[in-house]
């Protein structure tokens, strides 16, 4: 049904939007729960989700501390140990890291582009759980003691059959193949979303700096994802069905898997660190009340770095017989890449400099990430250049670097985006001054933990070991070291706590608490299950800033129906309506299928093809059409 | 109902105004302007690049062999692997028709043209059996086997795929036409010419380059 429109008007009304609220709005009880499709509620479950696996792999980092905290000591033995540092570095980076850039990617890109859901919403709650499906299989074997114990990058010949029998390898290869679907299917949400769930109006180059970046991850996964599911596939076939993929004597390569697995693990970095840089921007521009300077040059870097990310990853491999020119080659683009995340920092000094910054819990996150990832981005440097890393490799200056890179790159953004983004979510603010302790315990206690083991890492400490003698003089900066894991531990508890306080004790937001200027802030604090009660016009780069007085709207999507608006790719000129499908129990069953095949196949090969086959009906269902509440209107504009 | 006139309760940032009326646009749209469309491409692109490093580890792992396949290994049979390209190939035309049919939104054409591609998929998926045992090697033989298997097993849950997606718009056709599955088989038309386009390259590099010295 459509309604005339008067020209002006302060909002839509009652009728149409109780209208909009039933349409959109998830039945009542744990069924409502289980079946929505809403990507506020599956993007919250991502974040929690991954932020309680966060925990865990931060619980597993403090017992690998309390263990090197002296010399000699007895936390654990070493087998536990071979499991915790596998289990750390797989749960961070595949079930903490990635989910979470993308689940911060599910929840505000459709409202910065101002429209009511994603591309594919039944795809996204399949997405999550996949994911959850995936990290609790994980666990689960982890608490039975079937955890995997060969690294994080599992490297063969050690991850192979011949030297880690049993299943704990398995269970790393399949808990890979569920979490690279989920990464996946984010992926295409996000870039179909942004190429045409656009706001009229919203071009190309008026496209949030944030939504940039998330476009740029999800290519950088398109590209990245399939070498590790590829690889683990390979490394499951071998162990399972004794394929020789991996296996030098008949003709295998050993080193087959390094390459397929830092193709995807470099890019993995800046999976993480993109989408970081969109809420770095976000921040700066929000908190220095000021477009970010240089939007263009932002906007090339971020892609410039996004497949500059793709030449990396022989730096991985410096240790190995590599051939000179190669190692020239990567060492040269290994450098290459600091070019565009310079350019970003500049555009954002200059932003700073040229504004009115508030600092604020979230701004004091940014600058924290200046400062931290500037030292993992030298130390970078360092061991870009292969007759360094030689003496380095394997030793607890990379452990350093790396946590330098990926926590200041990756953590300290986020921090400031859970602080900047919290009232958005809630409605409620986060306690400024508990902000505020918990910045400053995680800054000191990043720096207390890491930079002492660039010196262990000289001193020639070797990552992975369980215990060290006295007499290499390890034990005092380890025990700095241990100390500075206890102040990280207490920042993230304050961090908990101020949630918990503020979830529902916290001031009101209101909509646009911080005065920003994307779309999200459009709307109200939560915002309701169709986002926008009238979807917004865009009429330049600035967002809501370019309209203080008045917001141009679109009238006439049906609130009868989950409608939303297509727009063209280049301009965003309005060209279809689209209804989104209704909320469905069949993604969580088919996510069920696929984990009875990932997890059977481990035991029985022959499982997977059972599982495959069960998948049928529920993909069916989740395709069976409903009956559409009009007759429909086809576009002409189609090939004849 | 759409969204209308006069005042409201509901908390708003600032007035609004209604510049664009949307009501007449249309609702189901083809190719680029779906957004299935888009999702076809990004799971081609996805599933495309599986293939080509599935390639990539083809020719890695032929360095490590001095006789390709290794000696005692019998080359491929050609025999069915040129009759299935062959019929994979043939396979378009009634794909193309169905899609025409859908563009022209003619549900029986559509139908008809379809339930012969279904009949297409079984036989391709029959051949595709002969042609595991055409390779003339297991997949634990050694890194060749292995290759060679795997690769032939990823592109064949493409057309188990396929198959089943031919199978299900049927059986929804049949039973709950509704307009938007035009659309639907048009991006299932342009799924299946990629994966006939990816085992064109595939075909030759697990077929014929063994012939190659």
């Amino acid at each position: 049904m459509t309604a005339a429109m008067s020209p002006a008007s302060r909002g839509p009304i009652d009728e149409d939007v109780q209208e909009l609220a039933r349409t959109w709005s998830r039945p009542p009880g744990f069924w409502g729960w289980l079946t929505t499709t809403e990507h506020k509620s599956i993007a919250k479950r991502y974040i929690i989700t991954a932020f309680t696996f966060f925990l865990l792999g931060g619980l597993e980092a403090a017992t690998m501390r309390l263990q090197l905290g002296r010399p000699e000591n007895s936390v654990v033995g070493p087998d536990l140990y071979n499991q915790l540092f596998t289990m750390h570095g797989t749960t961070m980076m595949f079930l903490f890291a990635v989910p979470v850039m993308i689940a911060m990617g599910l929840y505000f890109v459709p409202l910065m582009l101002g429209t009511r859901n994603v591309a594919f919403p039944r795809l996204n709650a399949f997405g999550y759980y996949t994911y959850l499906i995936g990290g609790a299989f994980l666990y689960i074997s982890f608490f039975c003691n079937t955890g995997p114990d060969a690294g994080w990058f599992n490297y063969v010949p050690l991850s192979g059959p011949m030297f880690s029998p049993g299943k704990r390898i398995d269970v790393w290869a399949q808990t890979i193949t569920f979490t690279e679907i989920a990464a996946l299917v984010g992926a295409v949400e996000i870039i179909v979303t942004t190429f045409k769930h656009r706001a009229p109006g919203m071009s190309l180059n008026r496209i949030p700096l944030f939504v940039w970046a998330m476009v740029v991850m999800s290519f950088a996964i398109i590209f990245a994802m399939p070498a590790v599911a590829t690889d683990s596939l390979f490394l499951a076939l071998d162990r399972s069905i004794d394929t020789h993929i991996f296996n030098p004597a008949e003709g295998g390569d050993a080193l087959l898997w390094q390459h397929m697995f830092w193709f995807f693990g470099h890019p993995e970095v800046y999976i993480i660190f993109i989408p970081a840089l969109g809420m770095v921007s976000s921040i700066v521009a929000t908190f220095t009340q000021r477009q970010v300077f240089g939007y263009t040059a932002m906007v090339l870097s971020l892609i410039a770095t996004g497949f500059i990310s793709f030449g990396l990853w022989v730096h991985h491999m410096f240790a190995e017989p590599i051939p000179v020119l190669g190692e020239s080659f990567f060492t040269a683009a290994s450098t290459m890449i600091a070019i565009p995340s310079g350019v970003q920092i500049f555009c954002w000094i200059a932003t700073v400099w040229t504004g009115r910054p508030r600092f604020q819990t979230p701004l004091l996150f940014v600058l924290g990430f200046f400062v931290v990832f500037i030292i993992g981005g030298m130390t970078g440097v360092m061991v870009a250049s292969v007759p360094f890393d030689l003496q380095a490799t394997d030793t607890y200056f990379v452990v350093a670097h790396l946590h330098y890179v990926l926590i200041g790159g990756g953590v300290f953004p986020l921090f400031g985006a859970f602080y900047y983004w919290f009232p958005k979510i809630t409605g409620r603010l986060l306690s400024e001054r508990l902000g505020r302790w918990q910045f400053w315990l995680f800054f000191v206690g990043m720096h207390v933990t890491f930079f002492p083991m660039h010196t262990l890492g000289f001193h020639g400490m070797p990552r992975r070991i369980y215990t060290y003698l006295a007499v290499t003089g390890w034990g005092p900066l380890n025990l700095v070291a241990s100390i500075g894991a206890v102040i990280i531990f207490v920042s993230v508890v304050l961090f908990l706590v101020n949630v918990a306080k503020s979830w529902r004790g916290g001031a009101v937001a209101g909509p646009n608490p911080w005065h920003g200027d994307t779309l999200e802030w459009a709307t109200t604090s939560p915002p309701q299950s169709y986002n926008f009660a009238r979807i917004p016009v865009v009429v330049g780069r600035g967002g809501l800033w370019e309209t203080p007085d008045e917001q141009p709207v679109v009238g006439g999507l049906r609130t009868d129906t989950r409608e939303v608006l297509l727009t063209t790719l280049l301009d965003a000129e309005p060209e279809s309506v689209h209804e989104l499908p209704t909320d469905s129990i069949w993604p969580f069953l088919l996510a069920l299928c696929m984990g009875i095949t990932f997890i059977s196949s481990i035991f029985a090969p022959w499982g997977a093809l059972v599982g495959l086959g069960l998948g049928f009906l529920p993909a069916l269902g989740w395709a069976w059409p409903t009956k559409p509440p009009q007759p429909e209107r086809i576009s002409p504009e189609r090939a004849s | 109902m759409t969204s209308s006139a006069t005042s409201s309760r509901v908390p708003t940032m600032k007035p609004e105004r209604v510049v664009r009326d949307v009501s007449n646009l249309p609702t189901i749209a083809f190719g680029s302007q779906s957004i299935a469309w888009w999702g076809t491409i990004g799971f081609m692109v996805i599933e495309g690049f599986t293939l080509a490093l599935c390639a990539a580890t083809y020719f890695y792992l032929r360095r490590n062999f001095s006789a390709w396949p290794p000696e005692q290994t019998p080359r491929p049979t050609l025999l069915i692997p040129i009759i299935q390209l062959g019929v994979m190939l043939v396979s378009i035309i009634p794909m193309y028709l169905a899609a025409r049919a859908a563009y022209r939104l003619d549900r029986s054409g559509m139908l008809k043209w379809l339930l012969v591609e279904v009949v297409f998929k079984i036989v391709i998926l029959v051949l595709r059996w002969y042609g595991f045992k055409a390779l003339n090697t297991q997949w634990n033989s050694d890194a060749y086997g292995s290759i060679v298997w795997t690769t032939l097993g990823l592109h064949t849950t493409l057309l188990v795929i396929d198959a089943a997606e031919d199978i299900g718009l049927v059986i929804i056709i049949l039973t709950k036409m509704r307009d938007r599955l035009f659309s639907d088989v048009t991006d299932d038309a342009i799924y299946w010419y990629f994966t006939v386009a990816a085992w064109v390259p595939l075909f030759f590099m697990l077929f014929l380059t063994p012939y190659v010295s």
